[in-house]
């Protein structure tokens, strides 16, 4: 039985639908066995923002159950940097490189998407809308005003398929993954992690350094599926799904509600087997049951 | 998707003291890669709990990879219930390694704070081929954390203890055997303990103008230097524990 795995996103076209999620596998590293990372379906470094970042104050981790909680603080050498040592090396890989972009100014996204629509090993950018929105006390991707005016305005100068990835610390995530597809985003990606914090008590401090972060990992997959059912039943864009996936059956519920892709974040510290394991076993699930073409899985709930 | 992943064989899992455990692994290829100060991940249950894996100093490397553990918590007490012949999955070995002393060293001072102590087995196996003195200063909690110092000693090393509680050696803070010590200068200085102990051996050494190097600890998620997660301060800017270090130079760690 011949398997059709491949799914696409605007006019890039994926060989599957794993891929990893950005902030969980860096650049490139030295360890990394490129020949295994081009299995994937694409390859997603970590946000860039146009200057270089320090990150937070450490411990910047901490382990909970079933998942950790982060403030990294989008530590990263900023633009130039990536494009002179990061970029070419990604762009061997044989396989869709998607650019995740953050920006604590509006002038700072224009350049950023400005500059890597130039680049031709750019397949797609996303857009980590978790960051300030400016004007309001609050992130870009909690507000789905801001959120449909910066894609709108993206969408306008970018040359390549914008994804906006969503907060889940939210009300209501379908509003702000329906305003991104109005301002022309070409798939939304969620969940970025849910805010969360944890205390030493015999000290009675915050285990991070920077107070609060964001919770990921196993913990969190239920309420990350249960977005991604919600926001497909709003948008009819491609939705990259992410969430606390360890094994393919968890992606497998992810592609069931909706999801075109899925991402492996956090499991990759516990095991870097993990995307390539999902991969296998999306496949295994598919000769089981007989399906040819993912797509007759995507978006398969049979809820009657 | 990376390539230090090995599925170890546990060949020994050896009680030393009645805290301390040596956990020996084998995999085709494993241990002729280990450099000393090198680190080893560990996935100790295949479960969610723990949820990450543990990072561990390489005590040994001859025909296995040695660890020296102290159980602390929910992690090394599963690890030490682990049987020879079970397998556990590894990345490494991690990390930089212990970088050799300038030429016209005369003597080296491994300063170890409880199972700091690990990597420096390693080191003497290296630095017993020169000429340099050797000393070892181990500081523990009490006598229950002190374990048979003779394959240090094997290696030329003379050693001073002591223990919080004077239940074995020299009562107080290794940093009292220190100033006890004949220095042989040109001395260099290697550390690896609790942060507060690094920090007290880099004010000791900064006033007497030695330099050397310190291996730290810091909490990991990935231990392969992408998500940075362990990263510390240091005058070069944030650098991360596990593939930038877990070696530094003394004096570029800012605590
Ligand atoms: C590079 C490196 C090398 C290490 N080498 C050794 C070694 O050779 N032998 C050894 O016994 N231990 C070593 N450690 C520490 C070891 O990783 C921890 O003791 C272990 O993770 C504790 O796990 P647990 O589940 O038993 O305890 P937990 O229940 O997780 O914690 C118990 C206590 O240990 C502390 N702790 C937890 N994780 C770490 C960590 N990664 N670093 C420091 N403290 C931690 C916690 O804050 C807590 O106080 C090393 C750590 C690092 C980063
Ligand atoms: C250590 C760490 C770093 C992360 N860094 C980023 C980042 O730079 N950009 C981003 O969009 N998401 C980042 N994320 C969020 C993940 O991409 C993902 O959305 C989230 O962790 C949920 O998936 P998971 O449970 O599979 O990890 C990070 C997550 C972790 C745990
Ligand atoms: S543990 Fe991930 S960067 Fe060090």
């Amino acid at each position: 039985m011949s398997m059709k795995l491949n799914v696409s996103i605007g006019h890039i076209q994926f060989q599957n639908p794993v891929t990893i999620a950005s902030g969980t596998f860096g650049y490139i590293s030295k360890y990394a066995k490129s020949a295994d990372i081009q299995k994937l379906g694409a390859f997603i470094p970590k946000t860039i923002t146009l200057a270089a970042r320090e990150g937070n104050p450490s411990p910047r981790i901490v382990e909970t159950a079933s998942g950790m909680i982060n403030a990294i603080g989008i530590e990263n050498d900023g633009l130039d940097h990536f494009l002179a040592h990061k970029l070419p090396d990604l762009a061997k890989l044989k396989i869709p490189l998607i650019v995740s972009v953050s920006a604590y100014q509006h002038n700072d996204f224009e350049t950023l998407v400005t500059r890597l629509s130039q680049e031709e090993s750019v397949s797609l950018i996303e857009l980590n809308l978790s960051c300030p929105n400016l004007k309001h006390a609050r992130l870009i991707a909690q507000d789905p005003a801001a959120t449909q005016e910066v894609v709108a305005a993206l969408k306008k100068i970018s040359a390549k398929p914008l994804i906006a990835k969503l907060s889940p610390n939210v009300t209501d995530i379908a509003a702000v993954a329906f305003a991104a597809q109005e301002a022309g985003a070409d798939a939304v990606s969620l969940v970025n992690t849910f805010s969360a914090m944890a205390v030493d008590v015999h000290r009675r401090r915050p285990v991070l350094g920077n107070v609060t972060g964001g919770l990921s990992g196993p913990a969190i997959k239920p309420i990350a599926l249960k977005m991604v059912y919600d926001v497909k039943k709003r948008v009819t864009i491609p939705i990259i799904a992410m969430g606390g996936i360890m094994t393919a059956e968890d992606a497998l519920e992810f592609l069931i509600v909706g999801a075109t892709m899925v991402a492996v974040g956090t499991a990759n510290f516990v095991d870097p087997q993990t995307p390539l394991r999902v991969l296998q076993g999306i496949k295994a699930y598919m000769k089981q049951h007989r399906v040819s073409d993912i797509h007759d899985i995507i978006g398969s709930l049979r809820t009657s | 998707m990376i390539k230090c992943q090995y599925t170890c064989s546990i060949v020994k899992n050896q009680k030393m003291t009645s805290r301390l455990f040596c956990l020996s692994l084998k995999a085709p290829g494993f241990v002729q890669r280990v450099l000393p100060g090198q680190f080893v991940h560990v996935r100790v249950a295949n479960g969610l709990k723990p949820f990450f894996r543990r990072p561990f100093s390489i005590f040994r490397a001859q025909k296995t990879v040695d660890i020296l553990y102290d159980v602390v918590g929910l992690g090394t007490r599963i690890l030490s219930e682990k049987k020879k012949g079970e397998s556990i999955d590894c990345l490494g070995p991690l990390g930089i390694s212990f970088r050799l002393p300038p030429p016209g060293t005369k003597q080296v001072v491994m300063i170890a704070g409880g199972v700091g102590v690990a990597p420096f087995l390693a080191l003497t196996d290296v630095l017993k081929k020169e000429k340099y003195q050797l000393v070892l200063l181990y500081g523990a909690r009490d006598k229950d954390h002190v374990f048979s110092l003779k394959e240090f000693r094997k290696n030329g090393c003379q050693v001073h203890i002591a223990t919080d509680d004077g239940s074995h050696g020299v009562k107080g803070r290794v940093s009292a055997l220190f100033s006890k010590i004949n220095l042989k200068m040109p001395t260099y200085i290697y550390t690896c303990g609790p942060k507060p102990m690094i920090k007290c051996v880099q004010d000791l050494t900064r006033t007497q103008h030695l330099s050397g190097q310190a291996s730290l600890e810091e909490v990991m998620a990935c231990g392969v230097g992408v998500c940075l997660g362990c990263s510390i301060k240091t005058t070069k800017g944030f650098r991360t524990v596990c593939h930038d270090g877990p070696v530094f130079d003394l004096q570029e760690i800012i605590l």
